[in-house]
C-alpha cells in the first residue's frame, strides 16, 4: 500500500517528477499536495481500499505524511 | 509612516513582547521581528542586493515569511513571492522574467531550489539554507543571518513610491505578469482595511491566502499595522476542513478573510458545530462570488460575527466593500457594494463612453492602492488603464478591471461577471454566469462551471460541470430539467459532467481556462 499511494502521488498529484517522496516527508506543508491533490488522492484511497473515509477523519494528523496515512489506514505492512 | 517596514518598527515600539505573527505552536514578537527583519536586510546588502532589486521569496507558510517580507524590504529591494505548489518551469520563467539575483527559502524546499538552480543563470545567493552539493549558488543559512549585528545607519534609504512586491498572476495569454505595487500602494491598502475594520492589537487576523495572491496583504500589513497578531493557517489546514476549523477555534481567531472556498468546506466539511468560534467577529470574503445559498447557512450558524464582501483586482488589491445588514433571503447574488477610502469609480460601456445610471458596463477605479503597472510591460500597463485628461499633461488615471459591473437603486455596485464572460452563440446573447447561478439553485450542487467548448468545424457548445455536495447523487436528466424550468433552451448546457473537485488557481479560485482544456479532452 505504501509504495501504491507513493507512485500515486508521484505519477498523478506532484507538479514535478522529480520530486522524490518517503514515508515521512510532510506531503501538505511543503508544496507536494495542494488541496486539489488532496481530494484525488483521497478517491484514489477510498477506491484502493474499498472504504469510504468520512469528513471528520479528514484531518492534518492522518493525511500529513504517507506514513500517517498508513497508520490512518492500519494497514501499515512496510 | 511612509513605507511598508515603518509598520514593524513602530509595533515593535508600542507593542514589543506582543505576538506579531504565529503558525500552530511558533511565534514571533515584534520585537523579535524587527531585530530578525533588518539582520536579513543587513545580510542581504552585505551580500549585494541594492535598492530596487527584486528578491524572492520561496517559502511554505510559516514565521520566516514575515523575516523574509520585511527583510528584504528594508534591504531597499523588492520581494517577489513564488508559489512552492508551481511547477519549476513557471518559477524558472517569473525569476528570469524579473531578474531576481537572491532569493531567500527555507529547509523544506531544498528539493525544489535543486530543481530551480539548475534552471535559472543569474542567481547569486540563496539565504536560509546550508550549503547543498547539488546547488551551484553560495547559501546563507538562517543561523548565520541571525548572528548578524545589523548597521542600521547603513541600510538604504526607502521612499513611499518605490517598489515594494511583484505579485505574479495568470495572463490571458498564459504567461505570467507581474503586478507591481509600491509601499505607498501597500501601505493605502493597510491603512484603509484596519480602519474599515476597526483592527486593534487584540485582534487575531487569520491569514489564509499564499503570499504571491493579494489578499496576504491584510496578514502581513493591515495586522502588524494596528499591533494585532497575524495568525498564518499552515496548507495542510486549507486541505483539511475539520483541522482548519479546530486550528481557527483554538487560536480563538477574530477577523476570518479568505477566499470563499475556505468558508464552504468549513461549513460543508468542517464540522464547524463542534467548535467554539464565539472570538470570529468578522467574516471577510473576496476573490470569487460567495453563492448565497452557503452564505445564508453559514451566517445562521454565526449570527454574533458580521460578514462582509470584498472586492478587487490583483492590480488594485481591493476596492470595494458590502457589509451584510442581515441575512440574505433570497439567492441572489449579494452586491460588491461600494467604493471604500481614497476610491472613485467610473462604469464604462464598450466604445469608452460612460454608462447611464443603471446600465451595465465594465468597472474602472481610481485608488490609492493601485499598482504602478506591470513589470517589463509598459504596453500592457497603457492598455489596462483608462484615462481622463483634467489639463495639458494631467489625467486622472483609472485601472480597467474587466469586470461588468451595474449600480442598482440604492447605488451598490453589483457584480455582473468577467466582460469575457458575456458571449453570443447562434446568435443568442448568453450569460455564462447566470446559468452557474441556475445551476446552483439546485439542493445538489456545491459548485458549477460553465464554460463555451469549441469542437471541431468551429462548432461552439455550452458544457457544465458540477462538483455536487459530498454524499448527493445527481441525476443529469433530473438537472437538465431543472435548467430547463430556469433557463431558455439556447442557455441550457448541452453536457453536464460530473467532478468530484475542479482544478483551481494556487489561489484557490476555480480554473476555468483548465476545465475547458480537459473537457476537449474528455477527462475531467
Amino acid at each position: 500500500m505504501k509504495d501504491k499511494i507513493i507512485n500515486y502521488i508521484k505519477s498523478e498529484i506532484s507538479n514535478d517528477p522529480l520530486q522524490d517522496i518517503g514515508p515521512e516527508d510532510d506531503l501538505l506543508g511543503s508544496g507536494i499536495i495542494d488541496s486539489l491533490g488532496m481530494m484525488k488522492l483521497v478517491l484514489f484511497i477510498e477506491k484502493e481500499c474499498h472504504m469510504k473515509i468520512n469528513n471528520e477523519d479528514m484531518t492534518v494528523e492522518n493525511f500529513m505524511t504517507v506514513q500517517n496515512i498508513l497508520n490512518f489506514l492500519g494497514k501499515d505492512q512496510g | 509612516m511612509y513605507t511598508l517596514p515603518q509598520i514593524i518598527d513602530r509595533s515593535a515600539l508600542l507593542f514589543p513582547e506582543k505576538d506579531a505573527f504565529r503558525c500552530l505552536e511558533d511565534s514571533i514578537s515584534y520585537r523579535e521581528l524587527k531585530h530578525k527583519s533588518d539582520q536579513l536586510a543587513h545580510q542581504l546588502n552585505h551580500s549585494g542586493v541594492q535598492k530596487g532589486n527584486r528578491v524572492a521569496v520561496f517559502m511554505n507558510r510559516c514565521l520566516d515569511t514575515a523575516v523574509g517580507i520585511f527583510g528584504i524590504l528594508k534591504s531597499g529591494a523588492a520581494y517577489v513571492p513564488i508559489d512552492p505548489f508551481a511547477p519549476v518551469s513557471r518559477s524558472v520563467s517569473i525569476l528570469k522574467d524579473c531578474g531576481v539575483e537572491h532569493l531567500v527559502t527555507t529547509e523544506t524546499q531544498r528539493q525544489k531550489i535543486r530543481a530551480l538552480t539548475k534552471d535559472v543563470d543569474g542567481l547569486k545567493t540563496i539565504v536560509g539554507m546550508t550549503p547543498d552539493a547539488d546547488v551551484n549558488v553560495e547559501t546563507i543559512p538562517w543561523e548565520q543571518v541571525f548572528s548578524q549585528v545589523p548597521h542600521l545607519d547603513q541600510l538604504p534609504g526607502i521612499l513611499e513610491q518605490d517598489l515594494a512586491f511583484i505579485l505574479y498572476t495568470s495572463g490571458s495569454t498564459g504567461i505570467p505578469k507581474g503586478i507591481m505595487h509600491t509601499h505607498y500602494s501597500g501601505l493605502a491598502l493597510a491603512k484603509i482595511a484596519s480602519r474599515l475594520y476597526g483592527f486593534t492589537e487584540n485582534d487575531k487576523v487569520g491569514t489564509f491566502a499564499p503570499l504571491h495572491f493579494d489578499p496576504s496583504t491584510f496578514g502581513y500589513f493591515a495586522a502588524p499595522l494596528a499591533g494585532a497578531t497575524a495568525v498564518i493557517i499552515p496548507d495542510a489546514h486549507l486541505s483539511l476542513p475539520p483541522s482548519l476549523s479546530a486550528l481557527v477555534a483554538k487560536e480563538k481567531i477574530t477577523i476570518w478573510y479568505s477566499v470563499p472556498l475556505m468558508l464552504i468546506n468549513a461549513l460543508l466539511y468542517g464540522e464547524i458545530e463542534k467548535h467554539d468560534f464565539s472570538s470570529l467577529r468578522w467574516v471577510l470574503f473576496a476573490g470569487e462570488v460567495f453563492t448565497t445559498k452557503h452564505l445564508r447557512a453559514l451566517m445562521q450558524l454565526w449570527p454574533h460575527a458580521k460578514f462582509s464582501n470584498l472586492y478587487g483586482p490583483a492590480e488594485v488589491i481591493l476596492c470595494t466593500y458590502y457589509h451584510l445588514k442581515s441575512i440574505p433571503q433570497t439567492d441572489e447574488p449579494i452586491p460588491i457594494g461600494t467604493v471604500w477610502d481614497n476610491t472613485e469609480y467610473r462604469i464604462l460601456l464598450e466604445e469608452g463612453t460612460e454608462a447611464p445610471a443603471g446600465v451595465p458596463g465594465e468597472l474602472a477605479v481610481r485608488t490609492a492602492t493601485m499598482m504602478r503597472g506591470y513589470w517589463n510591460n509598459p504596453e500592457l500597463t497603457e492598455r489596462s488603464l483608462y484615462r481622463i485628461k483634467v489639463a495639458d499633461g494631467y489625467d486622472h488615471v483609472y485601472y480597467k478591471t474587466g469586470d461588468l459591473v451595474k449600480e442598482n437603486e440604492q447605488g451598490q455596485l453589483l457584480f455582473l461577471g468577467r466582460s469575457d464572460r458575456q458571449i453570443k452563440l447562434r446568435g443568442f446573447r448568453i450569460e455564462l454566469d447566470e446559468i452557474e447561478q441556475t445551476l446552483l439553485k439546485h439542493e445538489g450542487v456545491k459548485e458549477a462551471v460553465v464554460v463555451v467548448v469549441e469542437g471541431e468545424n468551429d462548432y461552439r457548445k455550452l458544457s457544465a460541470a458540477i462538483n455536487p455536495m459530498r454524499g448527493s447523487h445527481i441525476d443529469i436528466r433530473e438537472l437538465k430539467t431543472f435548467c430547463k424550468s430556469h433557463l431558455p433552451s439556447y442557455a441550457i448546457p448541452e453536457s453536464i459532467e460530473v467532478a468530484s473537485d475542479f482544478p483551481r488557481t494556487s489561489s484557490g479560485k476555480i480554473d476555468r481556462k483548465e476545465i475547458i482544456k480537459n473537457m476537449g479532452t474528455k477527462q475531467l
